[in-house]
């Protein structure tokens, strides 16, 4: 499924950038998570990655609403970068709930999650990277939703440990915000390629 | 006493060895004098403070009073001694409650346990029975950790549970209170291997969940502050699969030992064999 970049080759650049910030902020947070509670430094630079990828997007919706002749799949451009910007700032929500709920140690099954979410980030800056240079990107795109499937089922099972009987309700409520911000990244790494495969059918 | 209740050759009771309760409030709703004379003499001896009383003052009074046990003869009650048994059961249910009374039937018996008394003497009773049951039921109502204040000392190290700290040479280890208490643990039960689970379930107080490492996470900051200062000791050791055992010894700890193939054994071979070689 070979896409040719478009015109604006500048505009396919912003979106390897902001494919290689989601990467960082992703291996960023599967570092965290196996850290509790010694991660306030990881969660500073997952700040970091959050505020990067800001700049990143509004440097992108800049050039999508610049006047003058509108760019072809402008919409779907639009999508795409809302996609990648979300895996960060989901990211940046799970770390700042651990921070916040001062969690005292790590949870296995949020750890595998987190590690699925790090080869997801990998994939959606290759798949951003192949974008830019005109590579086919099917087969990433395949692997980004065997990871949001797998990371459903990860997700299921340490939400379901967390409902067992005779849970501190306070460790339920801190690690159920932190499960559904980190399905949430995940299944934004899925909205990439989602968005993609839109592209890819209008090209 | 008003009967004599001879034991026929008894042991000599104040030999038996006692579970320290340290000190101790009671209070006795009797009229008895002689059973109060004695009764009073064996408080002085063991250096609990007795009151006198005739009824089951008010809730306030006995909440001034500061009372851990309450023993009452119920002839003094009237018809509604039960309601007043579960009245202040129900307003002081940390209270050891006892009842020590004449003859009485089943039913008697059965409402006044029901009603919350810890538990049920007939007089004619020894007066060393009555404070034993008095001392078991104080064991009872207490939470055990406050019952043991005596310093444990492991290694190079005092655990202070009066303090909720632990110390080396005199100079605090500034554990926080959750380190403490699982140091408390570990050190109350040397050499047993605790599994991960009650270890959070008795740290924690709830049921661990499962895939939490937070236990194996406060093991390793006191394994660090431990080592911090009293290098050459290891207290706690690893048992894979399980949990963790408190053993002081010198030298690594044993999982240690294990994972670099090596034992205690093994060395002093070893050793041994070097020794002969010279």
């Amino acid at each position: 499924m070979a896409r040719k970049g478009t015109e604006d080759r500048g505009l396919l650049k912003l979106f390897e950038r902001a494919g290689a910030n989601a990467e960082r902020a992703a291996a960023l947070i599967s570092r965290l998570l196996v850290s509790i509670p010694d991660s306030e430094g990881i969660a500073a630079q997952i700040v970091e990655a959050e505020q990067e990828g800001d700049r990143i997007t509004h440097a992108i919706l800049r050039r999508l609403d610049a006047p003058g002749k509108p760019l072809r799949d402008a919409r779907e451009f639009h999508t795409l970068a809302s996609a990648v910007d979300d895996i960060v700032d989901h990211i940046e929500e799970a770390a700042d709930a651990i921070g916040r709920y001062r969690i005292e140690g790590p949870m296995e099954q949020a750890n595998e999650l987190g590690r699925l979410l790090a080869e997801a980030g990998s994939e959606v800056a290759g798949v951003l990277g192949d974008l830019r240079r005109g590579n086919d990107t099917a087969s990433r795109i395949v692997e980004l939703h065997r990871l949001e499937n797998e990371g459903d089922r990860v997700s299921r099972e340490g939400l379901g440990a967390l409902f067992a009987g005779g849970i501190d309700p306070m460790v339920v409520i801190r690690w159920k915000d932190v499960y559904e911000s980190l399905e949430a990244a995940v299944d934004a790494c899925e909205g990439v390629a989602h968005a993609l495969e839109t592209l890819a059918f209008r090209g | 006493m008003s009967a004599t209740t001879s034991a026929p050759s008894s042991p000599n009771l104040d030999a038996l060895p006692r579970h320290s309760v340290g000190n101790v409030r009671i209070a006795l709703v009797d009229r008895d004098s002689g059973f109060l004379t004695v009764l009073r003499r064996r408080s002085s001896t063991l250096g609990w403070e007795q009151r006198e009383l005739t009824s089951i003052p008010s809730i306030d009074a006995l909440v001034e009073m500061r009372l851990h046990l309450l023993i009452v003869d119920i002839a003094l009650l009237g018809p509604q001694w039960a309601e007043a048994i579960e009245y202040t059961r129900v307003n002081l249910p940390e209270l050891g409650l006892v009842i020590c009374t004449g003859t009485s039937s089943v039913g008697q018996r059965v409402r006044g346990l029901r009603a919350g008394a810890d538990d049920w003497l007939t007089k004619p009773c020894h007066p060393e029975e009555l404070i034993a049951r008095g001392e078991a039921v104080l064991r009872r109502r207490r939470p055990a950790r406050a019952l043991v204040r005596e310093p444990v000392l492991a290694g190079e190290i005092a655990v202070r549970p009066d303090q909720f700290q632990a110390f080396c040479s005199g100079e605090s280890m500034d554990l926080t209170r959750r380190e403490f208490e699982l140091l408390h643990l570990l050190s109350d039960n040397e050499g047993q291997v605790i599994e991960r689970d009650e270890i959070y379930q008795r740290v924690w107080g709830y049921q661990m969940a499962h895939g939490d490492r937070s236990v194996d996470v406060f093991v390793r900051k006191l394994r660090h502050k431990l080592a911090q200062v009293s290098p050459t000791w290891t207290y706690i050791h690893t048992h894979f699969g399980v949990g963790y055992r408190f053993a002081p010894r010198i030298g690594k700890p044993e999982d240690d030992l294990k994972k670099s193939g090596k034992s205690e054994k093994g060395a002093a071979k070893q050793a041994a064999r070097a020794s002969a070689a010279k």
